[in-house]
């Protein structure tokens, strides 16, 4: 089996940090105007219900957000695990 | 100078087409990626587009095929969560896409971790996290486990709603020194220091260090609570988890 130098190794695991690092400011950035849950598509991976949770688009898996980010997201957080709000996807 | 056309693989350059719109991050991308072989191309692809199986798979092949580890990680997976950094601070992308590369990268760690193993290269430790009984809040412990496992640590991800049987039960089975619970809601936070009586009850206080973050836990909650840190952030969470891990081998030593 190859051998890997740990110096080499670490410095990989150094640039990688520094990568995340970037990644990670900017995702604490973020979350003071979008709910860190809502993917590029706009829809919701959270485990938990939110009341800006939508049905899913024709053949999507998962519910869409309809949260516009103006308010704080975080009140429309609820505590189950079931998606129970789907406020308004009825009609 | 290396052309986009000079990069074998379709959907690289399709990303450095569409994402990157600064000249020099264009031409760094450009030249990285016309430099590495197809294979390595291949696995930044899968790891971009968030692929863990397809990373997991490619890798496989690369290292059996005789590929160093150092070049699967600097040609491979590096470069291509360098253009997904890119990408999310274009915001082209957001958080749980974040998630799902960083997932797919750690599909390609896994094994690169046996030849780490096999060179005397061990993790800098084991760390068990979770979210607390009742808690399903989970994106802050994931940017922990992302930024902990980046830093060479060996993370066992309990998920969210755990028990404290399952916290005790997965330290005893890991023999990790090291436990990082959180909780984002007020009525969840209790059930951290719960957990800990639960260590202090099962005898096993002394074996694990606790780490404790998420929204509402302040640092004068953790003091209280009896953990012995508390993390505000993901990059906290890392520098917390190396202190604490110099603890112990610091009692470790004054004990032997």
């Amino acid at each position: 089996m190859q051998k890997i130098d740990k110096e080499e190794y670490q410095k990989r695991l150094d640039r990688i940090t520094e990568l995340f690092a970037g990644m990670i400011a900017h995702a604490d950035e973020l979350s003071t105007v979008r709910c860190p849950y809502k993917n590029r598509f706009d829809e919701c991976t959270a485990k938990f219900g939110c009341r800006n949770q939508r049905r899913p688009r024709p053949g999507g898996t998962l519910l869409t957000c309809g949260g516009d980010d103006k308010l704080d997201y975080r009140g429309a957080w609820e505590t189950e695990a079931k998606p129970c709000a789907y406020v308004g996807s009825e009609e | 100078m290396a052309e986009l056309t000079d990069i074998g693989n379709e959907f690289i350059r399709d990303e450095i087409e569409e994402f990157l719109e600064r000249e020099d991050e264009r031409e760094r991308a450009i030249a990285t990626f016309a430099g590495v072989t197809p294979e390595m191309q291949a696995i930044a692809a899968a790891l971009i587009d968030g692929d863990h199986h397809e990373v997991d798979a490619l890798t496989k092949n690369a290292l059996d095929a005789g590929t160093g580890a150092l070049e699967v990680m600097d040609d491979g997976l590096i470069s291509g969560m360098g253009i997904v950094g890119i990408k999310f601070r274009e915001n082209f992308i957001f958080v749980p896409e974040v998630l799902a590369c960083a997932r797919a990268m750690k599909a390609g760690m896994a094994y690169i971790e046996p030849i780490l193993s096999a060179s005397g290269v061990e993790p800098i430790g084991t760390v068990i996290m979770g979210t607390v009984k009742g808690d399903l809040h989970d994106i802050g412990k994931n940017l922990c486990i992302m930024m902990l496992r980046g830093a060479g640590f060996v993370v066992h991800d309990l998920g969210v709603d755990t028990s404290e049987d399952e916290f005790l039960d997965a330290v005893e089975e890991h023999g990790a020194p090291l436990l990082g619970m959180s909780a984002l809601l007020t009525t969840t936070m209790p059930n951290m220091e719960k957990t800990i009586e639960a260590f202090i009850d099962s005898d096993m206080r002394e074996d694990v260090k606790i780490m404790v973050g998420g929204a509402p836990v302040t640092q004068e909650f953790a003091d209280d609570m009896g953990a012995d840190g508390y993390g505000k952030d993901a990059m906290a969470c890392v520098s917390l988890a190396k202190d604490l891990l110099d603890e112990t081998k610091a009692e470790t030593n004054l004990n032997a």
